[in-house]
């Protein structure tokens, strides 16, 4: 997914990067730089990470890395897809125990997934086999991956390099 | 709708789909030229299948 024409040039460029190339002595900072604003930046930021969480790959469409966010939506989509298909125990807040809590959490990670997947398993998890206890950790890995994603699109949005 | 499609897959399938998007994932995040994508990508999953299949061999004795 090449985003840019150049071959030397890499694929995606964030925009907390961009900022800091900007920034150099060559590229006169001016009044509306990002770094003129720490706290609007931050709250961008955290804006972006809540985006990606909310829906994969968001937070990084948001910053044209368009790669990166199809690469995102397509496999915790297609983890929630097959988690369902399998069977999978999609959990809720009702969980009881520890693992149901922690269940829920990473289900809860895909973010607007979470009730995709809910509205879709009509028939209940089957975890009495071994696919709908495969299904239970593809939907999971599927929450657990999308808030990395999310985290990874925050921290590039505040200029770390990503 | 979805849960009609009612997918059986065996084990080492379950395991192959799991590791192939998980390492499709770790690829676009981790890495941003599409070579390096491809290459990381290949070598997680050779890795997660090796590994894999190397605990489950492992585990084998113990499953009777």
């Amino acid at each position: 997914m090449n985003e840019h024409t150049e071959p030397n040039m890499a694929d995606e460029t964030t925009v907390g990067e961009t900022a800091a190339v900007a920034a150099t002595p060559e590229h006169t900072p001016s009044e509306h730089a990002p770094s003129a604003h720490p706290q609007r930046s931050e709250a961008l930021a955290f804006a972006i990470g809540v985006a990606g969480w909310l829906v994969p790959g968001l937070g990084h469409a948001l910053q044209k890395m368009w790669g990166r966010a199809l690469g995102c939506f397509l496999t915790v989509g297609a983890l929630v897809f097959l988690g369902v298909g399998m069977r999978g125990n999609v959990f809720s807040s009702e969980g009881g125990d520890a693992f149901g809590v922690l269940g829920y959490v990473a289900d809860l990670g895909t973010g607007s997934f979470y009730f995709a997947a809910r509205a879709l398993e009509t028939q209940g998890s089957d975890v009495a086999h071994a696919e709908g206890d495969y299904g239970t950790r593809f939907l999971a890995a599927a929450g657990v991956l999308n808030l990395l994603a999310a985290l990874h699109a925050y921290e590039a949005a505040r200029g770390r390099k990503a | 709708m979805i849960a009609a499609i009612a997918l059986s897959l065996t084990h080492f399938q379950a395991m192959t789909l799991f590791a192939l998007l998980i390492s499709v994932a770790f690829g676009f995040l981790g890495r941003r030229r599409t070579n390096d994508r491809v290459k990381y990508i290949i070598w997680s999953l050779f890795l997660f299948l090796l590994i894999g299949v190397g605990i489950g061999w492992a585990m084998y004795p113990f499953s009777r």
